[in-house]
């Protein structure tokens, strides 16, 4: 249902243990419109060179808050305790629609802006531009974002050049339609976790004492002496800007089905310089809509913060040179603290239909902040399985004269 | 034809093995599964199936207060392999990439 000037949802903070705790990040924010403190132009949109925001008119540029600062986003992990999560990671409530309508605050005309796409729309009669920043509880608006500060140009020499190294069994289709300037700006949903937990870990790990060769029959093999230790690790773990995909679609990551492992690639982002949201920051780029709530991406996040503390443990382990088996490990997560952020890729998608008419989507995504860059190229099959069959029929022949002289 | 693929990795994978255990012998054996090797290679640097964010590493963490256990429990000799068997101490569960 369409709403008037839509006033946020005011929730309340609870204090039961599982309950979590919200603390707001849309204070002070205003929908409507939001004006160029110079010339009161709404004509504005992000300088990608600088990572401010700029008015189209006078130029004059700014900086929103840092949201780390603004939030206390940085405070000790050490001391987080149950869950605190930012007003824009609240539960999406099923029935808030996608489509808004606003009062232009200039002439009063009615405005929708469907909050799939944006969180900003022109008022048809005076042309200002009306933005939406108090949060709705349907993921529309996150607590923060990191603005891009990778140029388009630069993205698209990335991506051609990225693709300029795999043309050769490229399709032929792929090649001929391939055009690094269809990039488009896209600012993705995740949500950044900071973690804070107790770990107890018991095994069992091995140090070599020696290695030598033994002879079995008329061949050498290698034979080891080790030491078997009972192994016990306890410690406390800060986990800091854990990032996880919030977006249903791009959680699927079954590289049979989808190539959403390209975007997944090229994480992680320097979260810590994301600022409070301002939809001004996505004028001139796509968004897409938070859709999975806490309660579906805990427990992806907590086995990842596991496997963290799995790894980060290995720095204790140095002397097993023969790895370490874990019979139990308890990862007791004491506090966390959620925050969603959009966050900033250029993607260049390609669908690929082949001829029983199913399509799959390729992407070379870059992350606009790091100019990491990562894709997939769609094949020409007959091509491929022709040089590898050559390759494979003068390897054969390689092969048995090797094995024919023994080598 | 990720199935077939799968398939010509782990041969891959078996002959890599196999070559060291039997030494130079397999050198041999490595040319006679060469054109699956290549389409292996060709296919993961043009899909890029294989690829995912190490969160595992590339997050920021820190440790505190470490108490560290380490009993000796007995001394082995004449083991055939070179890592402890069941290492679990570098498995990643929480990628959401679908590879095989």
């Amino acid at each position: 249902m369409p709403t008037d000037d839509v006033e946020p949802e005011a929730q309340p903070a609870t204090s039961t243990e599982d309950a979590p705790n919200v603390f707001r990040t849309d204070d002070g924010a205003q929908d409507g419109l939001a004006k160029c403190a110079r010339c009161g132009a709404t004509e504005i949109s992000l300088n990608v060179a600088t990572g401010n925001l700029r008015c189209g008119f006078c130029r004059f540029e700014w900086a929103t808050d840092n949201a780390i600062e603004a939030f206390n986003l940085n405070g000790d992990i050490s001391k987080l305790s149950g869950i605190l999560v930012g007003s824009g990671s609240s539960d999406i409530v099923p029935s808030t629609e996608e489509i808004l309508t606003f009062k232009c605050s200039a002439c009063g005309a009615e405005v929708v802006i469907d909050t799939n796409n944006s969180t900003q729309a022109r008022c048809h009669w005076c042309r200002n531009t009306l933005s939406m920043n108090q949060q709705v509880p349907n993921g529309a608006v996150p607590d923060m974002i990191l603005p891009f500060t990778v140029e388009k140009s630069t993205a698209v020499e990335k991506i051609a050049s990225f693709v300029g190294k795999r043309k050769f069994f490229a399709h032929p289709k792929f090649r001929a339609e391939f055009n690094a300037e269809n990039v488009m700006g896209v600012y993705l949903p995740y949500m950044v976790v900071d973690i804070n937990a107790h770990a107890r870990m018991t095994g069992e790990g091995e140090h070599q004492t020696r290695s030598y060769t033994v002879k079995v029959g008329d061949k050498q093999e290698q034979r080891y002496d080790a030491d078997l230790f009972n192994v016990v690790r306890e410690f406390d773990i800060q986990v800091n800007d854990l990032t996880v995909e919030s977006s249903s679609d791009r959680l699927d990551q079954n590289t049979s089905q989808n190539s959403n492992n390209i975007i997944n690639t090229i994480m992680p982002f320097d979260v810590e310089n994301s600022v409070r949201y301002d939809s001004n920051y996505l004028a001139g780029f796509t968004s897409e809509r938070r859709d999975s709530n806490l309660d579906q991406l805990s427990p992806i996040a907590h086995t990842q913060a596991e496997d963290i503390t799995r790894h980060r443990v290995n720095d204790s382990l140095a002397f097993y040179d023969r790895g370490v088996r874990w019979t139990a490990e308890e990862v007791d997560v004491r506090g966390q603290r959620w925050v969603s952020a959009y966050l900033p890729v250029w993607l260049y998608s390609y669908q690929q239909r082949n001829s029983s008419g199913k399509t799959f989507l390729h992407y070379v995504a870059v992350n606009a902040r790091t100019g990491e860059t990562m894709g997939s190229v769609p094949l020409h099959q007959s091509k491929l399985l022709l040089v590898a069959g050559v390759v494979q029929l003068v390897g054969t022949v390689i092969g048995l004269v090797l094995v024919a002289v023994g080598i | 034809m990720l199935t077939h693929f799968a398939w010509m990795t782990a041969s891959g994978q078996l002959i890599a093995a196999s070559s060291s255990d039997e030494g130079s012998r397999g050198f041999g054996l490595v040319f006679l599964l060469s054109g699956f090797i290549f389409y292996a290679a060709i296919y993961l640097r043009y899909r890029n199936v294989d690829k995912r964010h190490k969160h595992e590493s590339e997050t920021e963490s820190a440790m505190f207060n470490m108490q560290e256990t380490n009993d000796f429990v007995v001394s082995k000799t004449g083991l055939t392999n070179s890592k402890i068997a069941g290492a679990n101490n570098n498995v990643v569960r929480g990628a959401r990439r679908k590879f095989f």
